[in-house]
């Protein structure tokens, strides 16, 4: 059992990759030399060389239309794409492209490409580098999504993305980058499935599912809640496709009441996916109607203000209070 | 010879009809494949097309200038050609010369070898123009399925109820009543984050078993009416309340404290006006009639025990939850009446029945029934009937589960059939649903024994030495002691309270 | 048929007037660029200084060949287009006009290469030996890649313009690692220099409107960068639907290359000598470790965009009639009887081959089956996934459920 942090994880999973797997190589802006703009790949490029940890042209398209021609030669590509904001290029390639190759080849290709992207907000930064547009590649089929919340997660979960034999976007929560945890890097433990969610803490009165940047938020709010007597369950969704979905009505069953909470805008969003689906799944536990906490239906607020936008402790517990009223 | 017919093609990804401008062969014409039969002009543009077939034309099916839809036919061809040619020009289909083709191999049969292979196949047309939306709904035989309903809600409760949460918890499933250390498992278990583990143990137990399901606007409704769902008898299919459940709830309520609050005669009113006087008849002149009977002809011995049946409600727990007893309502009052069955066969004398002058002799006989027909007491509309389920010791769990389910059913609407009622060989009256403890029930006629199943409910019992809340039950049994001994019957209510106990044990 | 000088990378000064130049093109089918030419329209065999070398190395039988090919891919597409306008394909996309930028340049590929399509480069599919009823999946609806791409090293058609093109440099970057990993064990085993694999090179088709997209603008920078060993071919055959090649470039399409920093050359798209000549010698560069080279093939669309397309809507019959006198076959067909490379018999022959693969067309495509839907299922993800196993499942019961399946189906595929 080691102590660090997410980003530290990561960097040791790419390196465990890179060690483990000859067909695997890490290509992005400024991930060689630099390290990345997050230091995620700090050190690798002096261990592997340049071959392996490629610093590419700045063109998100070029970046992963080259790494689908590298996993049709057998090669595992893990591309990082610099901010959330800016995968967007990429989408091309990544929607039309990269989740269609193995169907349209009715299965005789494989494209295992890996995208890290650090997504999420709560950094204080200019336009397009608090994205969560997780939303709009969840909606796409042939991909999966994933997305750590911890360091023993992040080690894991980039491993197994680079292993499964489908393409895996694996969203980054920038602003934890720094969150330090245990990490057992000897064996994965209950991290052994990077598609399945995560029950963090039990509890009876209402269920909240949380992804990434949120999943200490929520621990927070049911520890405020608990306070006022009330016991939340919280679910750290861990994948966003395919979305664990058993889990999450287990819980409901238990507690009959869901709050689903993420910092992409909520119109449109994965809760929306999720509520539809659990009141179909768990209509009759149903004691209040599932409720949705996310940005809001506007481009990413400045700076100044990302504050008021983002889901926090607050945000949650008011979707608690508006659940328990029913 | 056959009739080909060529229907207009969609010939620009999603047109949907064309007109025939100009046709440029005439009926009787000899023509070979792709030979251009006419020209169409579509919303995009004017386009010739080339002949599917070989052949002679029979008929031209469209007029030039009209405007037909796509699948339509346009033009009939036969396969028989009218008048023999001499070697066609380009596009002409030439024997291959080459004995080894070059592509693929083609069929041996010769006569395939050119003008026939172009017909095409009975198969669907492609791009025939976006189809037309269906209007009609197609007959199905079955419903369609619910995507991931009760089943997948039973599913998911056992999947979560066997598989330890995220490693950490302190109440894996069967252990959920007892090991008090089992609370708070030291977290060195869990690889996971900072989060809290404390698990609320009561909470689970609660929630685990407790559960009352129903629809959104039924619980609003009870909500408004001021009804603990908890109280109401649930009918729905997954074993939720239903609108309906509340309303005969309520009725009953109303009606009780309709009549309660004017139930009182007023003092000072005369005597005879503050008696009411119902005439005795039907179902409860039949039942006094039983009562009296049995009560006078067998001497009546209740005998009680208290159980420990919280394995029985584990039991049902991981019914309700199984995917095989799906739909079905499973009630303890099952396992009672499995135990009650195993147990009968172990004290056979308690299924039997004393007749008096069989066969107009002066002696008296007791006819032991080699099989059970179990009554139920159930209170109806119409007043107390005890229809019986026959056969019982054939049942597998789930036949008598359905069973019951179906007796209660059809007691509750006041539909059950005098044949029903006939041919009983042990009751057993469900006082718990009326939230009695226990009681001394008055033995059915033809009967010498009859089972008091009362409330179970959490009680402080003793479990190795320590006070711990367990679910308990009072079993009470009432016995003709003019066939069942003081003995007999004990070990009878012994056996029915170590099922309770031990549910297990009806595996043997 | 001009002199032509060696392309270079650097700029080598000499004034162009762009503008003249684009206005000379627009006149119909002159290049004011010199480009490649061996064979011209009179069917006469010019020589070129660097190219006439590989022209030399093609002996009668390779040639013969080069045209049986072009007259097979031709009459493959006339049948099909019919077939289109039978009903029996959806849409067909028609290569006529450019059976020589195909051939000539598939033939110059070696097996171990690998080919990026874009969608209508039946003719190279022909040259890879790619089964052509495998290229009608697509069309009739049935398959959106009919064919297995490891069989024959020739990648499905991309039909999202020019995303193949960074698949491309992508996959010779792959090439390179591979390589330098063999030289690597070559020398760790001892034994450098013993027979190796034969290098391979990518070679990836676009044409003049695709080449405005930005993907071959960044295809080409990693190419550039990491001196990948791939060919751009691009057809520039004129029309990119509607819109003519002037709205796509100013300057002829193989200069684009100066800017990235690696040769670029025009030759004509319908002398397959030329085009084969030029495509061994680009092939090999990439080979051989000098990078990537951009070749333009200049040719035309002689027929539509595809079959839903009607071009007497934006372009008149001269243009097509001036083309129609550079055809490819045509010339072939002259130089080989004037040379007294084939005959009359030999011509039949190729006619005759022509039919026979026509009726093997025509029986395929009413034969090809048809696709279930629980392919689709199986198909979206390599590994087990939830939703797709929820959802299969859901489908068969909802299927089972309908009365008749049998006849309901059939009489939903009459509609």
């Amino acid at each position: 059992m080691t102590t660090m942090t997410i980003a530290k994880a990561i960097n040791e999973g790419l390196r465990a990759t890179l060690n483990n797997n000859p067909r695997a190589l890490l290509m992005g802006e400024d991930i060689g030399a630099l390290g990345g703009v997050y230091r995620v790949t700090d050190g690798l490029i002096a261990d592997f060389g340049a071959d392996r940890v490629v610093d590419t042209p700045l063109a998100e398209s070029g970046i992963i239309g080259t790494a689908i021609g590298l996993s049709l030669r057998g090669y595992q590509p893990v591309c990082e794409i610099q901010f959330d904001g800016f995968v967007f290029p990429g989408f091309n390639q990544i929607t039309t492209q990269l989740a269609k190759m193995h169907s349209r080849s009715n299965g005789n290709l494989t494209v295992p490409v890996v995208i890290r992207i650090p997504y999420g907000g709560g950094i204080g930064s200019i336009e397009h580098h608090s994205e969560s547009p997780e939303a709009l590649f969840a909606h796409t089929a042939g991909l999966r999504i994933i997305t750590p919340s911890n360091p023993h997660d992040a080690y894991w979960m980039i491993q197994q993305a680079v292993d499964c034999q489908d393409p895996v976007i694996v969203f980054e929560p920038k602003r934890r980058y720094w969150l330090k945890g245990e990490v057992d890097t000897e064996t994965p433990g209950a991290s052994a499935d990077p598609f399945k969610a995560h029950v963090l803490r039990e509890g009876t009165d209402a269920t909240v599912v949380v992804y990434g940047p949120l999943v200490p938020v929520a621990l927070a709010a049911a520890e405020a809640a608990a306070e006022d007597g009330h016991s939340v369950e919280v679910i750290d969704l861990r994948s966003i496709s395919p979305i664990d979905f058993d889990t999450v009505t287990a819980s409901v069953q238990k507690t009959g009441r869901l709050i689903v909470a993420h910092e992409a805008p909520t119109f449109g969003g994965i809760g929306g996916e999720i509520a539809a689906r659990i009141s179909e799944r768990a209509f009759h536990s149903l004691e209040a109607p599932v409720i949705r906490v996310g940005g809001f239906h506007m481009p990413y607020p400045v700076a100044k203000v990302e504050e008021d936008y983002l889901p926090d402790i607050d945000r949650i517990l008011e979707a608690l209070d508006r659940a328990l009223a029913y | 010879m056959t009739l080909n017919k060529f229907n207009l093609p969609d010939v620009g990804e999603g047109l949907t009809e064309a007109e025939i401008v100009a046709w440029k062969v005439k009926a009787g014409d000899t023509v070979a494949i792709n030979d251009v039969l006419c020209e169409i002009e579509t919303a995009k543009s004017l386009v010739e097309l080339p002949s599917p077939f070989a052949g002679t034309v029979t008929e031209l099916l469209v007029p030039e200038g009209v405007t037909v839809e796509v699948g339509t036919p346009i033009i009939s061809v036969s396969d028989a050609v009218a008048a023999q040619t001499p070697a066609a020009p380009a596009p002409a289909t030439r024997a291959p010369a080459v004995a080894a083709p070059m592509y693929g191999t083609l069929p041996a049969d010769p006569a395939d070898a050119g003008e026939q292979a172009g017909r095409p196949a009975g198969g669907p047309l492609v791009g025939s123009g976006p189809k037309a939306d269906a209007v009609k709904r197609r007959r199905r035989i079955s419903a369609s399925p619910a995507p991931s309903a009760a089943g997948r809600e039973a599913t998911a409760a056992a999947a979560a109820a066997a598989a330890p949460v995220a490693e950490r918890v302190g109440v894996e499933a069967h252990d959920i009543w007892i090991n008090p250390d089992t609370v708070g498992r030291p977290a060195d278990e869990a690889a996971g984050p900072a989060g809290d583990l404390r698990p609320t143990l009561g909470g689970a137990i609660s929630g685990l078993v407790g559960k009352v399901l129903a629809k959104p606007p039924v619980r609003k409704i009870a909500r408004d009416l001021g009804i603990n769902l908890a109280d109401v008898v649930p009918t729905g299919a997954r074993g939720e309340v239903t609108r309906e459940d509340l309303v005969s709830y309520q009725a009953q309520r109303d009606a009780e404290v309709d009549k309660a609050d004017s139930f009182w005669g007023k003092s000072g009113r005369p005597q005879d006006q503050r008696i009411e006087r119902i005439p005795v008849k039907g179902v409860r002149k039949a039942t006094a009639k039983a009562m009296v009977e049995s009560a006078f002809a067998a001497p009546h011995v209740s005998i009680f025990v208290d159980v420990d049946a919280s394995r029985t409600m584990e039991f049902v727990k991981r019914l309700k939850a199984s995917r095989d007893f799906e739909g079905i309502k499973v009630s303890p009052l099952l396992i009672l009446a499995k135990a009650v069955i195993w147990a009968a066969a172990r004290n056979p004398s308690v299924n039997a029945t004393w007749v008096d002058n069989p066969d107009g002799s002066d002696s008296a006989e007791i006819h032991v029934k080699h099989f059970m027909n179990l009554g139920i007491a159930a209170a109806t509309p119409r007043g107390l009937m005890v229809p019986n389920i026959k056969n019982a010791q054939d049942l597998s769990l789930k036949q008598l589960a359905l069973a019951l389910n179906e007796l209660a059913t059809t007691a509750r609407a006041g539909k059950t059939q005098p044949a029903q009622m006939q041919g009983g060989t042990l009751t057993v009256t469900n006082i718990g649903a009326l939230g009695i403890d226990t009681g001394t029930p008055i033995i059915n006629p033809g009967e010498v024994a009859i089972v008091a199943f009362g409330t179970i409910k959490q009680k402080p019992w003793v479990l190795d030495g320590e006070v711990i809340p367990r679910w308990i039950t009072t079993l009470g049994g009432s016995f003709d002691h003019r066939v069942v001994d003081g003995d007999l019957s004990a070990r009878f209510m012994a056996d029915v309270a170590a099922i309770l106990e031990e549910p297990a044990l009806l595996l043997d | 048929m001009g002199a032509t000088h060696l392309p270079s990378t650097e700029f080598d000064g000499t004034d162009m007037d762009d503008r003249l130049e684009a206005e000379a093109e627009a006149q119909l089918g002159a290049p004011a660029e010199p480009m490649v030419q061996l064979l011209g329209p009179d069917g006469t065999l010019g020589s070129d200084p660097v190219f006439s070398k590989y022209a030399e190395k093609l002996d009668p039988e390779t040639l013969r060949g080069f045209y049986a090919d072009m007259a097979k891919i031709r009459r493959f597409d006339v049948e099909a287009t019919a077939l289109q306008r039978q009903g029996q394909l959806a849409l067909w996309v028609p290569l006529t006009g450019q059976e020589a930028a195909q051939i000539g340049s598939g033939r110059a590929s070696q097996p171990q290469d690998y080919i990026f399509p874009t969608y209508r480069e039946h003719g190279v599919a022909l040259t890879r030996n790619v089964d052509l009823a495998e290229l009608l999946r697509q069309f009739r609806g049935v398959s959106n890649g009919g064919w297995n791409p490891k069989d024959t090293n020739f990648h499905l058609y991309t039909l999202v313009l020019a995303a193949q093109t960074p698949h491309a440099v992508g996959y010779a970057m792959g090439i390179q690692r591979d390589q330098k990993l063999a030289a690597a064990n070559a020398v760790a085993s001892g034994e450098p220099g013993q027979a190796e694999e034969p290098k391979a090179a990518v070679m990836v088709y676009f044409g003049d409107g695709a080449s405005s997209e930005g993907d071959v603008h960044e295809s080409m920078v990693f190419a550039s960068s990491y001196r990948a060993p791939v060919v751009f071919f691009c057809q520039n055959n004129h029309w990119a639907i509607s819109v003519p090649s002037s709205v796509q470039t100013r300057i002829p399409l193989a200069n684009r290359a100066k800017g990235y920093g690696f040769p670029g050359i025009r030759v004509d798209g319908n002398d397959v000598i030329a085009v084969h000549a030029v495509t061994e010698w680009a092939l090999e560069q990439a080979r051989e470790g000098n990078g990537p080279v951009l070749i333009e093939a200049f040719t035309y669309r002689v027929g539509a965009h595809t079959t839903a397309d009607d071009p007497t809507k934006y372009r008149g019959s001269d243009e097509e009639s001036l083309w129609r006198a550079k055809d490819p076959l045509d010339r072939l067909e002259k130089y080989l009887r004037a040379e007294g490379l084939a005959d009359d018999a030999f011509f039949e022959q190729v006619r005759a081959d022509g039919n026979e693969l026509a009726a093997y067309v025509r029986k395929t495509t009413h034969d090809l089956e048809t696709p279930d839907i629980r392919t689709a299922f199986a198909n979206t993800y390599v590994e087990a996934h939830p939703l797709v196993a929820e959802e299969l499942a859901w489908f068969e019961e909802y299927s089972a459920g309908f009365a008749d399946e049998e006849a309901d189906q059939t009489d939903r595929a009459a509609n």
